[in-house]
Formats: structure tokens, C-alpha cells, sequence
């Protein structure tokens, strides 16, 4: 009995190892940070990230820039300048009726929210209009934000074909098939 | 009327007229657009449609031009040492360590205007007789404003600075001159153990510290009572007046200042000691130190003193919003909702000197006519969220010293006192800000002065007048001023001004009878203004 559980955990195991690949690759035609993310798989959901995630507002600025979560993820918002901020997004992917106003909170203190949608969340604060910050809400929980050069890595992701979004701020958004078998190169130029 | 004193109208007159052409321009209005290079933030952090201050930008001024907390976390350039802050240790016998911006902190502004006036504007031609060629006010008319620069901050241990100067006004370049211009030394309580920020010191050429400022007005005409001289001239109308006070609220003044307290919430006082500048002239050649590079414009060893001071209650429940600089809304800070009543009182002493006789009524001699005037006021300023209302009342009261002539004397040998040439008024205005980009404004003004009706009325034959097509139709002048303003954006405005203005009349001069009745010349303004 000892030895079929062993095979079993073995085979499980292996069959893992052999059907989850990476995705990598560049994104060029910007220059600056980007995203790179699986589109929703028809069918299939994914359990909402315990962990929370921190966006901080410091020196009149969000930090970082830009954040990539999966969907369902909490991001906490903290204001860690001795002015007073606000936190609020006039929609998410352009849909206005997901905008949303976190209101008002000082220094040291911060505020969450649960994004259960996902898209392009634009964030700004009526106080600083000069401020900007993006929280990129993945579908799926394969996704990455590339290095400055462009090139990004998103492991794991199960054998399958996908759609894959490249987005950079202020470029159109990129969508490509792509078959994912094993290690696979995926790479997106972007216009603005 | 004899020839010095026409001699004393006309040049009276005169200095009126150039006054109300000047006068007709926009004021100055500075929003610093070196902050934002500075900070990395918009202009709108400190105005609400500048160079309206909201309550943030008042905290920032109030704190030496610098965020009234960890200024250095918000400085996207760094500042440079001008020595290691660790020197500070060796002083006295060391330079004692200071900063200066890392980036020059300058701007610059330009606006340019357009105006229609309405169709009684060339009444005051009825005067002139038949034939003459007179002046002519166009029915529309563009014109250029100023451009300025203005350069401000701080130099890291609670010294400011503000300067800011008129390169050209209405296109010419020589009319440009100094606003202000002066250092700030910030929170000098803290030396003294007083209450922080208790007690500071600016010294230089500054605007007074008026309740709301006509130097940075966001308005495109100013409040017409900070710009009220008070000039009363001797026409042989009752009453007399001998009064040539050229100063208005609105002047900068040259002395030092204390202040204290803030803007933003609670008191706030300031005591200014300053040249009195009513009747002013440059000595020529300069004969005092320092040689030859700035001569003396007041004629008088006499200060003038301004005092004001005011209180401002921020009417928000909880606690902890109401001592912050800004209030906690549900969608974000913002202005607190506030009452502030303030006070103001202005001293000073004008000297008018005069050539007279001794009492034995030939030798020629000086006589000096100084006369005491005060200025006395107070103020109103309600906020509710993005709703501001606000009003000034102001008493003006000289002392009139009459010129008299003793029997038989080559000429005036004296003075008397007579009825006090006063001046009272105010404005009340609001301004609405309905969209974050979008201002509307009304605003009522109102000035009644017992020498304004006087001094455009001449009805000597012997004397023509000078021309009288602005001489109010009564001693009291109102005026209602509509206008909204947009901000294009952060740093570009369009303001639209419609001036209702005060009723006028021409008058004959051989008689001093009404040639026309009271009629008014109203005026569109349209104004474009940016800073960078």
C-alpha cells in the first residue's frame, strides 16, 4: 500500500514537472515596466490569494507604480506621507461602474480592497491629480511585470493555449495566442 | 480760485487719472509654478483656482514655503548644501550651514485680455467744446497684461524668500516695477521658547497683510476699497478738503513685519512698522549711504504701522479633522468649513509741504501740513466645502488741515483744522467652485468717499477742467461684478468678468451743472493667463 501512495505522489509529481511550462519573452516598443498576463481560461477558476498586497503613498507618489495582482486579491492602501491623500479609481478597464472612491485616511494608516474584477485599475488622488498609480488585475495567477529592459518570466503555467495580454501604460493593450508546451517564448511590441 | 491752488487741483487730478488708468489694469496675481518643479506636483495641491489659496496652500505658505511636515520626503530635487548641517556645531565660529534650491526657483506669467465696453462709453466727450478732437474709447479692445517673474522658497532653516517683479505691464517695459520682495525669517518663537510658529519676521518690500490679498487676487479687477486713495482737492465745494493721501491699502510697503499664528486654523496676527509713502519723492542726488544706489522715497522720518489680526474657527465635529491642515471627506481631503473674523487697523501721518510767509506775511518760508489718517476694518470669511463667502469693511478718516492766509500776507501763513475727508466701503463676494475646474463668482463693491464727488466738479470759467467722464454721479459707488473662471488647466485660466459699473455723469464746466444724467459704462473683460 506504502509503495502504490509513493508512485502515485512520484507520478503526480512528474506529471507536474512535465506539464507546467514558462512563458518569457520581451516586450519592446516602450520602455519602462509592463505586464504580462494569461487571459481567463474558459471554465476554470482560481482560488482568491490569501496574501495581501501593499501600495504605498509616499513623497506624492504611489510606490510602486505599477502592481500586478490575480483577481481576488486584497491590496492595502497606506499612506505613509504626512499630507493627507485619497485613493480612488474612476473604473477599471474603462468601466465606469467599478470606479470607486477609498475616501480619506492619515498618515501611517491604510485601507483595503478586495478586487474580485479584473482589468487595468487606474489609480489617483483627487488631492495630487499629478499622482498616478496602476494595479493590474490578472485573471489569472499567471502573470508578471517585466524589468525595465522588458523582458519578463511567468512559471507555471499548465500546458494549454492561452491568450496572453501584454499592457504598458499609455500603449495599446496587446493580446497574442499563444501554445504553451514546456519552456515557450512569447514576445509582444507595443505602440503607444 | 487762485493759481496755486488750480496748480494744486490739477496736478491732484492728474495723479488721480494716471491712478484709475493703472487702476484699470487686472492686479497682479502670482501662483508659483517653481513649487511644482520642486515638489513634482500640480498647482492645484495649493490652489483651488489659483492663485486662490486652498487650505493646503495656506499651511505652505504659513510654513516658510515648505510642507509643514517632512518637507525633505516630498523634495524631488535635492537642495544644495551650502555647508554640512553638522557645522551648525562650530558656530559661532563657522558660517553658520544653510540650503538653496537645487533647481532655480523660478516662474514666470503672462496673460492677455480682451474688453467690451457698452455704448455710453464716449459720453464723457460732451464736455469738450464743439470742434475738439477728443479721446477715444474703442467699443472692443485687446490688450496685453503682464508678464512676471516671481521667484520664492526657502533656504533650510526657517528663512524664506519671495520676489516677484513686473518685466512689462500693458506692453510697455518700463511699466513694470517690484512687487515684492523680501526675507522671511519663520518660527523665531522657537528660539524663545514660544508657542511654534508664534512669532516670525519678514523684512523687505511686502503687500500688507490684508485679508485677502489684492496682489494675488484671483479676481480679474481688484477690490475697489484696497485700491481708495484718499485725495481731496480745494474747488471752492463744500466741504473744503486739503488732503493729498495717495496711499491705498493695496500698496506694498517697505519696513519689517511680525506675524504669527496660522492661516489655516486658529489666530493669526501681524504688526508691520513701514515708510509712510503717501507723498513720497526720490532725494536726488542720493546723499546717505549706501552712495549712489538707492535714494530715499519717503519725506518723512514718520513710520506707518498696520496691525491685523484674526481668528479662524474650523467647524468640523471630529477633532482630529479639525486641526488637520485639510479636512477628511468621505471622498477625499478637503477645505475645512471655517468662520474666520479678523480686524485690521492702519496708522499713518502724510506730510504735505507748501509754500507760505512768515507772520510778518512776506518772508518766504515752508510750511509743512502734517496730517494724521487711519484706516480701520474688519473682515468676514465663511467656507462651506467648495462655497466661500467673504466681505471687508474699511473706515478711512484724515485729518484736513486748511491753508489759511492772514490779512494782508503774500500768502499762506498757516493751517486749520477742518471736517475730516473720510472714505468707507468694502466688497462682499462669492465664489463657487462647481466643478474642480470651474469658478463662479459675484461680487459686490462699494466705496463712499466724501472727496470722490468733489474733485472732478470745477465750474471756474477761468480754470477749464481736466476731463470728467469717470466723476461719480454721488459720493457712494457700487459696483456688481459677475464673472466665472476656468481652468483650462492646472496652470491656464480663462476668467470672464462682466463689470456693472458705477453710475457717472459729465458736468458743464462753465456752470457745474449736469450736462448728461447718471448713466453707467459697463465692461466685459475676458482674460487669458498662464504660468510656467
Amino acid at each position: 500500500m506504502k509503495k502504490i501512495a509513493l508512485v502515485t505522489i512520484f507520478m503526480t509529481a512528474l506529471a507536474t514537472v512535465a506539464f507546467a511550462g514558462t512563458i518569457h519573452g520581451k516586450v519592446s516598443g516602450v520602455s519602462g515596466e509592463s505586464v504580462v498576463y494569461v487571459e481567463g481560461v474558459a471554465g476554470k477558476t482560481f482560488p482568491a490569494p490569501t496574501q495581501h498586497i501593499t501600495v504605498d503613498q509616499k513623497g506624492l507618489m504611489f510606490v510602486p507604480h505599477i502592481t500586478a495582482v490575480a483577481q481576488g486579491t486584497t491590496v492595502e492602501f497606506l499612506n505613509s506621507d504626512s499630507v493627507a491623500h485619497n485613493v480612488f479609481w474612476p473604473s477599471i478597464s474603462g468601466n465606469k461602474k467599478l470606479g470607486h472612491n477609498l475616501g480619506t485616511w492619515p498618515q501611517g494608516q491604510r485601507k483595503s480592497f478586495k478586487f474580485d474584477d479584473p482589468g487595468i485599475v487606474p489609480l489617483l488622488c483627487n488631492v495630487h491629480p499629478e499622482m498616478s498609480g496602476y494595479v493590474i488585475v490578472s485573471p489569472t495567477p499567471y502573470f508578471a511585470v517585466t524589468d525595465k529592459s522588458g523582458d519578463f518570466k511567468i512559471d507555471n503555467v499548465p500546458d494549454g493555449a492561452y491568450t496572453v495580454t501584454a499592457w504598458h501604460e499609455g500603449a495599446k493593450n496587446k493580446s497574442n495566442p499563444v501554445k504553451v508546451a514546456g519552456d515557450t517564448t512569447a514576445d509582444f511590441t507595443l505602440s503607444k | 480760485m487762485n493759481g496755486k491752488s488750480f496748480s494744486f487741483v490739477f496736478a491732484a487730478v492728474l495723479a488721480i487719472l494716471c491712478a484709475l488708468v493703472v487702476l484699470s489694469l487686472p492686479p497682479s496675481a502670482d501662483a508659483i509654478p517653481a513649487f511644482s518643479r520642486r515638489y513634482g506636483t500640480s498647482c492645484t495641491t495649493c490652489h483651488s483656482d489659483f492663485p486662490k489659496l486652498n487650505d493646503f496652500g495656506k499651511a505652505f505658505k504659513d510654513a516658510g514655503f515648505k510642507f509643514p511636515k517632512d518637507d525633505e520626503s516630498f523634495l524631488k530635487t535635492p537642495p544644495v548644501l551650502l555647508g554640512a548641517p553638522a557645522q551648525a556645531e562650530l558656530w559661532p565660529h563657522t558660517v553658520y550651514p544653510g540650503s538653496i534650491p537645487g533647481l532655480l526657483p523660478i516662474g514666470l506669467r503672462y496673460n492677455t485680455y480682451f474688453q467690451q465696453v457698452s455704448a455710453n462709453r464716449n459720453n464723457f466727450n460732451l464736455a469738450l467744446p464743439a470742434g475738439t478732437v477728443g479721446n477715444f474709447i474703442p467699443k472692443s479692445d485687446f490688450e496685453p497684461g503682464y508678464f512676471s517673474i516671481f521667484t520664492a522658497g526657502n533656504f533650510g532653516t526657517g528663512i524664506s524668500w519671495w520676489v516677484d517683479d513686473d518685466i512689462s505691464v500693458a506692453g510697455a517695459n518700463v511699466n513694470g516695477a517690484l512687487g515684492d520682495g523680501y526675507l522671511k525669517f519663520n518660527d523665531l518663537s522657537r528660539f524663545l521658547k514660544l508657542p511654534k510658529d508664534s512669532l516670525n519676521l519678514r523684512a523687505g518690500q511686502f503687500e500688507l497683510d490684508l485679508p485677502f490679498s489684492q496682489a494675488r487676487t484671483w479676481n480679474l479687477s481688484g477690490w475697489d476699497i484696497f485700491s481708495q486713495a484718499n485725495i481731496g482737492v480745494q474747488n471752492g465745494l463744500a466741504p473744503a478738503q486739503n488732503v493729498n493721501n495717495g496711499l491705498a491699502l493695496e500698496d506694498a510697503a517697505n519696513g519689517v513685519e511680525f506675524s504669527g499664528g496660522h492661516a489655516y486654523q486658529g489666530y493669526h496676527y501681524s504688526v508691520a512698522v513701514f515708510d509712510q509713502n503717501t507723498t513720497g519723492v526720490f532725494s536726488n542726488p542720493p546723499n546717505v549711504a549706501p552712495q549712489n544706489a538707492i535714494a530715499y522715497s519717503s519725506d518723512s522720518n514718520f513710520k506707518d504701522l498696520y496691525g491685523r489680526f484674526v481668528y479662524r474657527f474650523n467647524l468640523e465635529k471630529d477633532p482630529a479633522s479639525r486641526n488637520e491642515v485639510q479636512a477628511a471627506g468621505t471622498t477625499g481631503p478637503r477645505d475645512h468649513t471655517y468662520l474666520a473674523l479678523g480686524t485690521f487697523y492702519f496708522y499713518g501721518r502724510t506730510v504735505q509741504p507748501f509754500s507760505g510767509v512768515l507772520s510778518d506775511g512776506v518772508t518766504p518760508t515752508v510750511l509743512t501740513a502734517r496730517e494724521p489718517f487711519y484706516r480701520i476694518g474688519g473682515d468676514v470669511n465663511f467656507n462651506y466645502r467648495t462655497f466661500n463667502v467673504f466681505g471687508v469693511y474699511v473706515a478711512a478718516h484724515d485729518h484736513n488741515l486748511l491753508p489759511v492766509t492772514a490779512s494782508g500776507a503774500a500768502g499762506i501763513t498757516g493751517f486749520t483744522p477742518s471736517a475730516a475727508a473720510t472714505f468707507s466701503g468694502g466688497f462682499a463676494e462669492a465664489d463657487y467652485l462647481a466643478l474642480p475646474w470651474a469658478m463662479t463668482i459675484m461680487r459686490w463693491d462699494q466705496v463712499k468717499s466724501t472727496a470722490d464727488r468733489v474733485n472732478f466738479i470745477e465750474y471756474d470759467p477761468s480754470a477749464p477742467p481736466p476731463s470728467s467722464f469717470f466723476s461719480p454721479y454721488s459720493a457712494t459707488r457700487n459696483r456688481f461684478t459677475p464673472g466665472e473662471q476656468f481652468l483650462i488647466h492646472a496652470n491656464i485660466k480663462a476668467s470672464i468678468e462682466y463689470q456693472i459699473r458705477p453710475q457717472q455723469i459729465v458736468y458743464n464746466p462753465a456752470t457745474g451743472l449736469p450736462l448728461t444724467g447718471p448713466f453707467r459704462t459697463n465692461a466685459l473683460i475676458v482674460g487669458l493667463e498662464f504660468v510656467y
